[in-house]
């Protein structure tokens, strides 16, 4: 199968880690684009404009960091790589995101919450797999 | 002694706790801990000491403060017929509202209707943001006119707390003016303490604002007011210069909510009965719902004749339904004051918190408005199918 344009979901969990290297090997020998996503949650329902500005302000940096990290991985291996920050839900971003960009793979890294967090809330990778209009690969590590 | 850092470290725990579950929820902390506190007295049955009152009262005046320093002055400018109009209907008819429903229709006495119309006539400039934020809007005009007409709305319900029930004599006409004389030049005298002391280990700037807030709160007080009323008002007459200093919001945001609104809040939460949220379940929804009626009449045409269409304009009114902080803090003054009694403070807290979440899902679910950024809507809806209008909507991309 032939992938040309392929999105990462990306937050810097070791999942995501392992999704993006997947997907740097996927796109290696069809000379595909590889997209990193990362998306900030903000708290909702707050008491505060100040938790909204702060959640963001630290996510953003810290994706900054993440996203040169792994642009130096990418550019090792020849890779043509793009970042994208955006505001909103995880999976839903990352399906509107895949859809809006004409994606033809999208990869994430499995969460790894089990128990509780999973039982109640589900995964992104649960929800992305439901809705999205494309092909996904979800990583185990 | 010993008590008291056992009460300490069993708030703070409980504080802890909630910021770990906020986090990890993606939901507000505040809300998070009103129901920790809701915990707390219903099954630990936790008690509210003098000292605890005190540091909830401080947390609430801060918080109050912060909030009203929030605002942009300049959107208020650009926007302040629309916002003038609409701030003021989104306060007067819920307020209004509320109260008749409570006295009529529910029974209450006069006192703690004018409660149940003041906490349900708020809107909380918070939760309307993060909405905001999530679809682009904060960025465009419609979403700086909503959120001037939040603070406009928020102004009033500060106003009819502070003054409906204060004392009519002469310690409420020494509060007016002393305030109008410290009004005037505190912006100018907070920007020269800024400048001539601020950014030592010793904060100035903090206990200069800090005093500023107690003295006037001390003066409300005594004239039967509230001080959460001097509060915002002097945190909207400082707005601009918080906007110009980063450093000075940061420091007395951590001061707030690393030690004192967590008091607050859970404070807050710890009077919620839950036996009342049971047999008081059909109140609570008759209440939410008359706010988000009256919203809807006095909110709704006004944004018609500001020109806004159709599905702007209820986006706005239901964004303008939603409350939180100055709702709860409402409800607290009146069961503090004895105007409502506990089962009367449960039905109100809960409707208020019913009013942070229900019109914003509402609103996000049907009536995101058209002039949302591309990649604002839900899948279903989303207009874009290239990847330049995708970028669009990005806060940054970059690439190799």
């Amino acid at each position: 199968m032939l992938f040309r344009k392929i999105l990462v979901g990306f937050d810097g969990s070791k999942g995501s880690w392992e999704a993006l290297r997947r997907a740097l090997a996927l796109a290696a020998p069809f000379s595909a684009e590889v997209w990193a996503l990362s998306v900030i949650e903000i708290p909702h329902w707050t008491a505060a404009v100040a938790e909204v500005d702060e959640q963001r302000a630290l996510l953003e940096e810290r994706y900054r960091q993440l996203h040169d990290e792994a642009r130096q991985v990418a550019a090792q291996k020849g890779i043509s790589f793009h970042t994208l920050v955006k505001v909103g839900h995880s999976a839903q971003t990352l399906v509107s995101t895949a859809r809006a960009g004409e994606f033809d793979l999208l990869v994430i890294g499995h969460s790894g919450h089990s128990g509780v967090w999973g039982t109640f809330l589900g995964t992104t990778a649960d929800k992305v797999v439901r809705h999205a209009p494309c092909t996904v690969m979800v990583v185990r590590w | 002694m010993e008590h008291v850092w056992g009460t300490a470290a069993i708030w703070m725990a409980l504080a802890l706790v909630a910021s770990l579950f906020s986090i990890r929820l993606g939901i507000s902390v505040a809300l998070v801990e009103i129901a920790v506190g809701v915990f707390g007295g219903n099954v630990l049955h936790l008690e509210v000491s003098e000292w605890i009152n005190a540091l909830a009262g401080i947390g609430a005046v801060v918080l109050t403060f912060l909030a009203g320093a929030e605002i942009d002055p300049e959107s208020l400018r650009r926007h302040l017929k629309p916002s003038l109009a609409i701030g003021i209907a989104g306060f007067v008819f819920p307020f209004l509202g509320a109260a008749a429903f409570a006295r009529f229709v529910a029974g209450w006495a006069p006192d703690s209707a004018w409660i149940a119309g003041i906490a349900l006539s708020t809107t909380s400039v918070a939760v309307v943001y993060a909405v905001m934020v999530e679809t682009g809007l904060n960025q465009t005009e419609l979403g700086k006119l909503i959120l001037a007409a939040c603070f406009i709305n928020d102004l009033g319900t500060v106003l009819a707390l502070g003054l409906i029930f204060a004392g009519f004599d002469r310690w409420l006409l020494a509060f007016i003016a002393v305030t109008a004389l410290v009004l005037w030049p505190l912006p100018r005298l907070t920007r020269w303490v800024i400048q001539t002391w601020g950014g030592r280990v010793s904060e100035p700037e903090v206990k200069f604002l800090l005093l500023a807030l107690f003295a006037l709160g001390w003066l409300a007080t005594r004239a039967g007011s509230e001080a959460v009323l001097p509060a915002y008002l002097i945190g909207l007459v400082v707005a601009g210069v918080f906007h110009e200093s980063r450093a000075l919001t940061l420091r007395l945001r951590t001061i707030a909510f690393g030690a004192l609104t967590p008091f607050y809040f859970i404070k807050a939460g710890l009077f919620v009965s839950i036996p009342a949220i049971i047999s008081g379940a059909a109140l609570i929804g008759a209440f939410l719902l008359v706010k988000m009626v009256a919203k809807l009449v006095g909110v709704w045409p006004l944004t018609r004749a500001f020109a806004m269409e159709r599905r702007s304009g209820t986006y706005t009114t239901l964004l303008m339904s939603t409350g939180l902080t100055f709702g709860t803090i409402s409800a607290l003054f009146g069961l503090t004051n004895g105007l409502i009694d506990q089962s009367q403070y449960t039905v109100l807290v809960t409707a208020v918190i019913g009013s942070a979440v229900v019109p914003t899902l509402i609103a996000q679910t049907w009536f995101l408005p058209e002039t949302a950024p591309a990649g604002a809507r839900e899948p279903g809806q989303a207009s874009v199918s290239t990847l330049p209008a995708m970028e669009s909507s990005s806060l940054s991309e970059g690439e190799d």
